[in-house]
């Protein structure tokens, strides 16, 4: 108990009264274990573009999941669907806004292909969902979808009358 | 295909379940009310004598009625049959017999005498008795004369537990028939009195005389005893006007305000000068009150009929409004008990505007108004504005007069806001503390806008030319107007009541306006007036020196927000009222439609130097071949009318655009066929160009007709003389799946023909009025409001009678929401929406648009009158009555407290944690 109250003090303690030519403390939380060997990573930079090749041609994997969802779930507008069908719409969005992190991840030679592939990847599985919506009736593609904003024709003659008073 | 019949119907269930808006219990007379008339006073017996005092009432719209002496409210009321059959010629109460046998001599033991009895129609006349107590037909007999057309005429007459029947044979003779009254049977032969001088004007029948002018002299013939002697009385002068009998004297007729008695049994009193008499006992003694108005004021004189020496505890004075019309003395009574001081007499009298009016002790005890027995026209009215919303309105839009140089900076704008809010509070300040200015006579009454639109002035216009405002929530008159000496037109077409400017307008005050005939000369008449306080503006009454032949509303307003009246008169000049407004009748079209030779005219209305021309431009002849059809119906839309959706969405989600043309009439006519029996046509017809959009005939098929004709769809109903049934028919008008011209609409630009839709429905009720609910925007359902002859009104889905409803249930139909054609119409008893308060006699429906988007105000009018609310689409607007506000607010506050403290938990658990 004590020994664990010793350590918790000396992490959070700092010795003043050190040797002067002694070599000075590490900053506070610094931990050199932490550092990146950096041969290790020159050795496994092939595996890390093949990872990344896996990163981005996971949108592209994953249309034909997409799709047997898309099948399931029905044209049927209810909330299960809509919800699938939002999913859908909005993670290739947000994915595609963020190719820039992704892709910092993965910054190598075949960079650049990975981040278009990446994107056209996102791209189909947006163009999947919008086809999802069309078949449900979502997208406001007839006529009868802007009919509310139809105004009524302006009339240019007014009449009045009627049976003869006389 | 039981299996589809069982489908379909259980598929029609579940769309009137969503449909069905019926009301609660508790709901009832919470939106609506109706007031019960009897129509006007034709014979009157008063009887305050009876155990029961009673008043008991015939009238002219064939209503038999006992009512409360003391306050007018109807006990009973038995509404017979229409006229003629209907038609009731006598109304004899046992004990107010004309000679002093004072009860029906019915054999003791049975049930024939009578506490009433009526005498009905001419082919067949009937003859009924009844209870007074519970108002029930005891008894009835009828006969069937001879001749129908005579008995036209005919007149009956009580004495000595005899009816008698008088058939005049004008210019020749009189077939005078006795009957028993209570059985019917013949006393013995018709007995035939040759009598050359009778007329249909002249003549008239008092007790048992039957009394003639002619010339300087009455001749009269007492019909009942046995010897028909001539009797010759001479007069002073010649009559102006007609001879009028008086009731329970034999033998003694008015003629001009002076009685004078044939009858030498019958002494009477000379000196009397009156508009009206009446006969009645006062202290056991007969007297003979006269009645007569002079400037303003009734004055009811009373003399005892045996030595015609005044009763001054009778004689009164009383102001009389001048909304009641002229009064004549109907009937009246005295209580025998409280002998001497003559305060519990009761006088009942009869006005020309249909009022029936009760005096005692020289008041007014109660009235009624019995003119609202035929209500012709209705217009819902906006009411003003509360002061303090009023200068908020001034404030957003300017004053009205200077709308134009109203200044628009920002700052100004500030700074009146600023100040306006200022006077606000200190009004409601002063309110507060009681020093505030006195509320306006509307506001005291209450009449002051509500946020929803839902309270309105009801303006209702009578056949006999008394106007009132009722307010629509409450029922309460709050004013009535008569105006005498005006009718309706000819051709049976009413008198209008216009709306000039609405209420929108604030500060200006609302104005409608009357356009009817004057009967004496029948020219036009103009009467101007603000609905909320029923008093005359812009000069009130104006007599035209022209007879009106069609009028129409400009389409704009002038620069007071006032709508002109465009008039056509009889030799084809139009003029404006105001006349500042001419200039906007530029460009207006009229038309008129002949109804015998049913024949259309078009005429254009041009402004041109300061002089209104009106030019012929089309004619139409809708006569037939052989020009045998004539007009019976002509519907145009309601131009404030809004078409919130342009068009129909169909299975495949295409657009069938609605042909809604502003400009179309339609004109139903009616002739006799030699192989059809009867034929029916309809012509839509646009009346800009002149040109028949559409005509549709029906054989074997006729009136009554009732029309209905709304945005793009029609709608009538006729009886089938084949399968001898009421059918409904309604026709739609698609433009196609393009607009021609989405922008504007010109009927003189040949748009295209439209596509028509129609189909035909079985109703099983005889329909009266037809009538579509009619919304601000436009945005809600319109439902069809069907005023059946039972007095229901019924509220009718417009899908249910929508033309495309698919006879083969196809997928297409049942995407665009349509349900399979079934002939036959429900009828469930939620949508009527007069559940059991039946109008009687329901002659119209008139319909007008609240605030509220989802409501729709109704007044249905006949003998009854009927003021509801209907909401075709729901309330979708409002919150539910039921709405649980305690509860709302108090999960909310729950909510909101609960998760401040939770969140006040969290943040400690938060930071205890990171002390470990």
């Amino acid at each position: 108990m004590s020994a664990k109250q010793n350590s918790k003090k000396f992490k959070w303690a700092l010795d003043f009264n050190g040797s002067k030519n002694a070599e000075i403390p590490s900053p506070l939380g610094y931990n050199p274990s932490a550092l990146v060997n950096q041969t290790e990573v020159v050795r496994d930079q092939r595996l890390v573009i093949k990872k990344s090749w896996d990163l981005a041609l996971g949108p592209l994997k994953n249309i034909p999941m997409n799709l047997f969802i898309m099948y399931m779930s029905g044209n049927s507008i209810s909330i299960f669907p809509i919800m699938m069908v939002g999913m859908m719409l909005v993670r290739p969005i947000k994915a595609m806004f963020t190719t820039q992190v992704t892709s910092k991840m993965a910054e190598g030679a075949q960079g650049t292909g990975q981040r278009i592939v990446y994107f056209l990847g996102n791209l189909a599985n947006v163009a999947l969902a919008l086809y999802k919506c069309h078949s449900m009736g979502l997208l406001p593609t007839h006529a009868s979808d802007w009919l509310a904003f139809v105004q009524p024709q302006t009339r240019l003659e007014y009449y009045g009358g009627g049976i003869s008073f006389v | 295909m039981p299996g589809i019949n069982v489908l379909a119907g259980i598929t029609i269930a579940l769309l009137l379940l969503s449909t069905c808006s019926a009301l609660y219990e508790d709901q009832i007379r919470k939106f609506d009310w109706r007031s019960v008339h009897v129509g006007a006073l034709k014979q009157s017996r008063v009887d305050l004598n009876h155990f029961q005092p009673r008043l008991l009432v015939s009238t002219h719209e064939d209503v038999v009625a006992l009512l409360c002496p003391k306050t007018g409210a109807i006990m009973w009321r038995q509404v017979l049959e229409q006229k003629p059959r209907g038609d009731i010629k006598l109304l004899q109460v046992s004990g107010f017999s004309v000679d002093s046998s004072e009860t029906a001599a019915a054999p003791i033991g049975t049930n024939l005498g009578f506490d009433m009895l009526t005498v009905q129609g001419h082919a067949p006349a009937l003859v009924r008795g009844w209870n007074t107590n519970i108002g029930t037909i005891e008894w009835e007999w009828s006969i069937m004369p001879l001749n129908s057309e005579k008995a036209q005429d005919a007149v009956w007459f009580y004495s000595n537990s005899i009816l008698y029947h008088i058939v005049p044979a004008w210019r020749s003779h009189l077939e005078v028939t006795a009957y028993f009254a209570s059985s019917g049977h013949s006393t013995g032969s018709t007995s035939k009195i040759m009598a050359s001088w009778i007329t249909k004007e002249t003549c008239t029948l008092s007790g048992t005389f039957y009394v003639c002018v002619d010339g300087k002299q009455l001749i009269s013939l007492d019909l009942v005893s046995k010897s028909t002697q001539v009797i010759r009385t001479a007069l002073e002068t010649e009559p102006q006007g007609t001879i009028e009998a008086v009731e329970g004297l034999n033998g003694v007729v008015i003629v001009d305000g002076k009685l004078v008695s044939v009858n030498k049994d019958q002494a009477v009193c000379d000196a009397l000068q009156g508009a009206s008499y009446a006969v009645g006992s006062f202290n056991y003694r007969k007297i003979v009150v006269s009645a007569g108005l002079t400037s303003g004021n009734l004055k009811i004189s009373v003399v005892y009929l045996d030595n015609c020496a005044p009763v001054p505890e009778l004689q009164q004075t009383l102001q009389f409004p001048e909304h009641f019309g002229t009064p004549t003395l109907n009937s009246f009574d005295c209580k025998l008990k409280r002998n001497g001081d003559g305060k519990s007499c009761m006088f009942v009298f009869s006005t020309s505007a249909e009022s029936i009016v009760a005096v005692q002790q020289g008041k007014v005890r109660w009235s009624r108004e019995e003119s609202l027995a035929n209500v012709i026209d209705s217009q819902f009215m906006d009411l003003p504005l509360a002061d303090t919303e009023g200068t908020l309105e001034s404030e957003m839009k300017g004053k009205a007069v200077d709308s134009t140089s109203f200044d628009r900076d920002i700052a100004s704008a500030f700074l009146r806001r600023i100040s306006t809010q200022a006077v606000q509070i200190r009004s409601l300040f002063l309110h507060v503390i009681g020093l505030g200015p006195p509320p306006t006579d509307t506001q005291r009454a209450g009449l002051v806008r509500d946020s929803f639109g839902l309270h309105k002035m009801l303006v209702l216009l009578t056949r006999n030319g008394k106007i009132f405002g009722i307010d629509n929530i409450s029922g309460k008159h709050h004013w009535q107007l008569y105006l005498p000496k005006v009718n309706s037109f000819d051709n049976a077409e009413q008198m209008r009541l216009i709306v000039q400017r609405t209420a929108k307008h604030f500060p200006l005050q609302p104005l409608c306006a009357i356009v009817a005939k004057n009967s004496v000369n029948g020219n036009g008449v103009l009467y101007r007036f603000n609905p909320i306080t029923g008093l005359a503006t812009e000069g009130g009454l104006l007599q035209l020196d022209f007879k009106i032949k069609q009028l129409s509303l400009l389409a704009e307003t002038e620069k007071d927000f006032v709508k002109g009246i465009l008039i056509l008169d009889a030799s084809n000049k139009v003029h404006v009222y105001p006349q500042h407004a001419t200039p906007l009748a530029n460009g207006m079209y009229l038309y008129t439609a002949d109804v015998k030779s049913a024949q259309l005219e078009g005429y254009f209305v041009k402004y041109a130097g300061g002089q209104l021309s009106c030019t012929h431009i089309w004619n139409a002849r809708l006569g037939g071949h052989n020009s045998e059809q004539q007009i019976i119906a002509v519907a145009g839309k309601n131009p404030i009318e809004h078409v919130h959706s342009q068009g129909r969405v169909l299975g495949d989600r295409s657009v069938l655009y609605k042909y809604i043309n502003p400009n179309l009439v339609a004109f139903v006519t009616q002739a006799p066929d030699a192989t059809h029996k009867s034929v029916l046509n309809l012509y839509l017809v646009d009346v800009v160009s002149g040109s028949v959009i559409f005509s549709m005939t029906h054989r074997k098929v006729r009136a009554p007709l009732s029309i209905v004709h709304s945005e793009n769809w029609l709608a009538y109903s006729y009886f089938n003389e084949k399968v001898r049934r009421t059918e409904i028919t309604t026709i739609e008008l698609y433009e196609g799946k393009a607009q021609a011209n989405s922008s504007v609409w010109s009927s003189l630009q040949a748009p295209p023909m439209p596509l028509v839709e129609r189909q035909s429905y079985i109703i099983p009720a005889i329909v009266e009025a037809l009538r579509e609910t009619i919304t601000e925007r436009g945005i809600t359902n319109k439902h069809v409001l069907i005023g059946t002859a039972s007095g229901s009104i019924i509220e009718m889905p417009w899908h249910l009678l929508d033309p495309r409803r698919p006879i083969a249930s196809t997928t297409q139909g049942r995407e665009e929401g349509a349900i399979p054609y079934i002939p036959e119409l429900p009828l469930p008893t939620e949508s009527h929406i007069n559940y059991n308060q039946t109008v009687a006699r329901l002659r119209n429906i008139y319909t007008a648009p609240s605030g509220l988007e989802s409501t729709c105000l109704v007044v249905a009018t006949g003998l009854d009158l009927f003021v509801t609310r209907v909401a075709p689409s729901k309330t979708f607007d409002l919150l539910k009555e039921d709405f649980d506000y305690i509860l709302i607010s108090i999960v909310l506050v729950a909510l909101t407290s609960g998760s401040l403290i939770v969140k006040h938990l969290a943040s400690r658990k938060l930071l205890k944690q990171a002390w470990k």
